[in-house]
């Protein structure tokens, strides 16, 4: 599964964010969350306008309590293509 | 630092799941040597039946080549061993190790103290054979302490050395019957005796558990760090794959039916546990969708993991799943203290049936296999009364398949929620993946050391015959006294953690739980069971 860029996916429990070294999306839901990433990977001048981009959000496991990872190790990852 | 699952071996020196493979294994090897001539571990301790109090009468080294080792030596020995290999894990885990240490120590001490007083034999010993048929030659009180079968055969052994054959149905007179009964080692006269099997044990640990977990929160959040009954349990079923090894090679016939019927029941069972729940959620309860869908895996499936693995599938918060965790937990423990008993009470003939509700029933692994390992030990009990000897962890053993299925499905049911959400629910199609690595990432690794074990030794039965009986050395200790020391660690954690006041303020959640759970769930999953399972019997050990 390759992606042209990989973040990490957290929630605080009220907005989902994405980040890696070089951007920050944030949204209430995860549709609000792609549009910002659409928004902040057009502003950053790397991408041009009409191209798809193919982002891997892996879901952070330390977000989850110590106590249940006992019993799961997995949330979820994502993998998104964004039309800029 | 983050944890992302991003590769196919994430996790795999960092998780519990992942550990518990690396905990059995290890053992596993060592118990293996055997074939080699090598005794690796036969300096395991483990609990006797004892009337006296004293060292020597209540523990000894489980191997032969380690006989003369003493009892306080062999419990030093378990001791050491299994705190460097769980420090071991919990350092790659990136546990505070101090913590986990310390906790460990108490959790470990406490458990030998339960273990050992749970052997007092007022409390453990069965009644034998002889007692039981003919108590007006032998008297009512001669019990055993060790295996029923094992003393069946000292006493006859002692009746035919005072020239009573009892193999040909002969019949001694009152004072040979006496005098073989004070020949025989492991045959003791008590004034009264409570015939709790092993299943005395597992409830005291579970009680001195709850007790801590509940009455003493600080003490309670001390221990935290090492009270990881999902781990310990996890590390114990690998072990019990050597058992399903073992039993493999004298019935395949029983093992083979239990894994195809675990199966199918397994998947009758998800067809209709999770929609009536949903629905439930949903009509009664105007639960949202994303919270009746966590709830409904939760309940139905394989609790905590699978109320995970859907809130992950259906891109929910975390807060859902924790919350709905909460809950998991401690109903987990309601049906671990309550259905064994309603079980035994309400069917004791049916071991195997009772053994593949409980599997289905009962949610957590830890819990699961706690109820089963209480199960098996009230439904032998039960049976010896009637002189019937189960195998034991035959019971058990349909307990843990249903779950296995269950557990090995999760990954798969997440996965095909995952699409119906992420394409028909809530998003367009096309703009997101499901990528397939999720059905690995939410696999079960410990399965994966179950099946193993379970492997190997069925190879040697079918392609190095003669190997057998050198393999099964090694195999019987650590399938022994190794798995029920990790599941009496899981009994104590598992009281540890369970705290009953976290049900505050979770009112309609908890009632949902409460109506599907003994409403739905419950009744079921035993008639699911009955049809899959009904007629099969654990394999008999003959005296």
């Amino acid at each position: 599964m390759k992606a042209d860029i990989e973040t990490v996916l957290i929630d605080d429990g009220v907005i989902w964010i994405a980040s890696n070294d070089d951007l920050t999306a944030k949204g209430a839901t995860l549709n609000e969350l792609d549009d910002d990433l659409r928004r902040v990977l057009l502003e950053s001048g790397r991408y041009k306008a009409g191209s798809s981009v193919t982002v891997f959000m892996g879901y952070d496991y330390s977000v989850i309590p110590t106590w249940i990872r006992q019993y799961a190790y997995h949330y979820f990852n994502r993998l998104v293509t964004i039309d800029l | 630092m983050s944890e992302v699952n991003r590769k196919w071996h994430s996790g795999m020196a960092t998780s519990e799941d992942w550990w518990a493979v690396w905990l059995g294994l290890i053992l596993f090897a060592a118990g293996l040597t055997s074939i080699l001539g090598v005794d690796m571990v036969g300096w395991m301790a483990k609990p006797k039946t004892w009337i006296d109090p004293g060292w020597k009468h209540w523990i000894k080294a489980s191997g032969h080549a380690y006989k003369g080792m003493h009892p306080l030596a062999s419990f030093a020995m378990t001791y050491a061993v299994f705190t460097a290999l769980t420090c071991l894990g919990a350092y790659s885990m990136k546990l505070n190790v101090k913590k986990f240490f310390m906790g460990w120590t108490i959790i470990f001490l406490t458990t030998w103290g339960c273990w050992v007083i749970g052997h007092e034999g007022h409390f453990k010993a069965l009644k034998t054979s002889q007692t039981l048929n003919n108590p007006e030659l032998y008297g009512d009180d001669v019990y055993c302490t060790t295996k029923v079968h094992k003393c069946t055969k000292e006493i006859n052994k002692a009746l035919k050395e005072l020239g009573v054959d009892a193999k040909k149905g002969e019949l001694p007179d009152a004072a040979t019957a006496s005098k073989a009964v004070d020949m025989a080692k492991h045959a003791k006269r008590l004034s009264w005796g409570l015939q709790l099997g092993g299943g005395f044990s597992f409830i005291l640990a579970l009680t001195v558990g709850l007790i801590i977990g509940n009455f003493t929160k600080g003490f309670a959040a001390f221990l935290k760090e090492a009270a990881k009954p999902e781990w310990y349990i996890k590390t114990a079923i690998v072990y019990l794959g050597i058992k399903i090894g073992l039993m493999s090679m004298k019935a395949a016939g029983f093992v083979f039916e239990l894994a195809i019927a675990g199966m199918c029941a397994t998947i009758v069972a998800y067809l209709l546990f999770w929609p009536i729940t949903y629905w439930m959620g949903r009509k009664f309860f105007n639960l949202p969708r994303a919270a009746s869908a966590v709830l409904s895996s939760g309940i139905s499936i394989c609790g905590v993991s699978a109320a995970i693995a859907t809130a992950g599938a259906i891109r929910a918060k975390a807060v859902l799943p924790v919350m709905v965790s909460m809950l998991i937990v401690v109903f987990a423990m309601f049906e671990l203290i309550i259905l064994p008993g309603l079980y035994v009470a309400i069917a004791p003939d049916q071991p195997i049936v009772n053994g593949a509700a409980m599997g289905m029933t009962v949610k957590t692994d830890g819990a699961d296999a706690a109820a089963g390992a209480i199960l098996d030990e009230l439904q032998r009990a039960y049976g010896a009364r009637k002189g019937i000897y189960w195998e034991e962890g035959s019971i058990l053993a349909s307990a843990i398949m249903t779950k296995i299925w269950i557990d090995m499905f999760i990954g798969v049911w997440a996965f095909v929620l995952a699409i119906i959400w992420v394409y028909h629910v809530e998003r367009k199609p096309g703009q997101s993946k499901v990528p397939v690595s999720e059905i690995w990432h939410r696999f079960p690794k410990f399965v994966v050391g179950y099946f193993f074990c379970w492997f190997v030794y069925l190879a040697i039965a079918v392609f190095i015959p003669e190997w057998i009986k050198v393999a099964k050395g090694g195999a019987h200790i650590v399938q022994g006294p190794m798995r029920k020391m990790m599941f009496m660690l899981t009994f104590v954690s598992i009281g540890v953690i369970t705290d009953f006041s976290k049900l505050k303020g979770m009112g309609k959640l908890t009632l949902l739980y409460a109506i599907a759970l003994f409403g739905v769930v419950a009744p079921i999953a035993y008639i699911v069971a009955w049809i899959f399972h009904h007629g099969m019997m654990p394999p008999i050990v003959t005296p």
